[in-house]
C-alpha cells in the first residue's frame, strides 16, 4: 500500500479527516463530529465558526446517509462510494467540507434548482427563506423540504458544486462548502 | 401522568418532561438520525399534558448547543404546540445560550419573531 503517497495527498490538501466508502452511519457521523469539535477547540476557533463547521458537516453527512438509505443505487453497489472530506486551507485561512456521492439523472435534475436557488440569495434573503420553509408543512415529516441546503448556505461563505458524468445514468455529485476562519 | 426522562447522548439532548412540576427541559445537542421519530414521544407527551394534566404554570427550558436542520424544524413544531396551548395555559419559555454561541442566540431570536404571542426569555448562561 502506498501509504506515503496517501499521506502526502492528505498533507497537501490540508485534510483534517475523511471518510470514504462503506456505510455512513449515525454513530460514525457522531464520532467524526466529536473529532471535528475537538479540532476546533485545539485550534482555538471561535464558537461561531466552530458551530458553523459542525452544523454543515452534520448536514452534509446526514444528507448522504439518508440518501444512500433511500436511493435506487442501493443495488448497483455505487452508493457505497460516498466521500466526505474536511480540510483546512492555510493560504485563505478557511475550512472546507466536501461531499461527493453518486446521483442518477432524476436526482441531479431535482437537486440543481435547489442549490441554484440558495446561491442566488444573500444572507438576509437566506434567513427569510429558512424561516418560511421551516414554517411550512407542519408534521409532514419531510426531510426538511430543502431546509438543509439553506442551513448550509446560511452558515458558510462560499459554495461550489459540480456534476461529472460516470456513465449514461449516473453522476458524481460534488458539493463543497467553505468557511472562513475569522 | 408519567414523567418522561431521556438521558442525553452525543446527538440527542437530555430531556426531562415533569408533569408534577410543570417543567419541561431539553439540554444538549440535537442531530438524531430520525429526528421526527425520536421526538414523537415528546410531542405526544406535550399534547397529553396540555390536554389533561397541565399545571397552572408551565416552564420550558431549552438549552440547545447546536442542532441539524430537521431538529430546527422539529423545535418549530414544538413551539407551535406551545403556541396553541397558550390560549388556555400559562407558559414561560427560557431559551438558554452561552454568550459566545452566536448561532444559538440567533436561533432563539428567530423563534421570538416567529412566535410573537409566546413568552420567550433569552437567558445568557453565566
Amino acid at each position: 500500500m502506498k501509504i506515503n503517497d496517501l499521506e502526502a495527498i492528505l498533507e497537501d490538501e490540508g485534510i483534517v479527516f475523511l471518510t470514504y466508502g462503506g456505510l455512513l452511519t449515525q454513530s460514525l457521523i457522531s464520532g467524526m463530529t466529536d473529532a471535528l469539535e475537538h479540532e476546533t477547540q485545539v485550534n482555538d476557533m471561535s464558537m461561531k465558526v466552530s458551530h458553523n463547521l459542525l452544523t454543515i458537516f452534520i448536514e452534509l453527512s446526514q444528507n448522504m446517509m439518508n440518501y444512500s438509505k433511500n436511493s435506487s443505487l442501493q443495488e448497483s453497489g455505487l452508493n457505497s462510494k460516498g466521500l466526505i472530506v474536511v480540510g483546512y486551507d492555510e493560504n485563505s485561512n478557511s475550512y472546507y467540507i466536501l461531499s461527493r456521492n453518486i446521483l442518477d439523472e432524476k436526482d441531479k435534475e431535482k437537486i440543481t434548482p435547489k442549490i441554484e436557488q440558495v446561491l442566488a440569495l444573500n444572507k438576509d434573503e437566506l434567513k427569510t427563506l429558512y424561516r418560511e420553509l421551516r414554517k411550512s408543512g407542519k408534521s409532514k415529516h419531510e426531510k426538511g423540504a430543502g431546509l438543509g441546503f439553506v442551513e448550509v448556505a446560511k452558515r458558510c461563505d462560499q459554495i461550489e458544486y459540480s456534476f461529472s458524468k460516470i456513465n449514461d445514468t449516473s453522476y458524481h455529485y460534488i458539493f463543497k462548502a467553505i468557511i472562513k476562519n475569522l | 401522568m408519567e414523567n418522561l426522562i431521556l438521558e442525553g447522548t452525543k446527538y440527542t439532548p437530555d430531556i426531562k418532561l415533569d408533569a408534577d412540576a410543570g417543567m419541561v427541559s431539553m439540554v444538549g445537542k440535537s442531530y438524531p438520525e430520525n429526528t421526527f421519530e425520536f421526538y414523537q414521544p415528546i410531542m405526544d407527551w406535550m399534547e397529553e399534558y396540555f390536554a389533561k394534566n397541565a399545571k397552572d404554570k408551565t416552564t420550558v427550558n431549552m438549552e440547545i448547543i447546536y442542532f441539524n436542520s430537521s431538529s430546527s424544524k422539529l423545535f418549530f413544531d414544538f413551539f407551535d404546540v406551545l403556541d396553541e396551548a397558550k390560549a388556555k395555559h400559562s407558559i414561560e419559555i427560557n431559551w438558554i445560550y452561552d454568550k459566545e454561541n452566536e448561532s444559538a442566540l440567533e436561533a432563539g431570536e428567530d423563534f421570538i419573531e416567529d412566535f410573537e404571542n409566546l413568552t420567550i426569555n433569552m437567558v445568557e448562561k453565566i
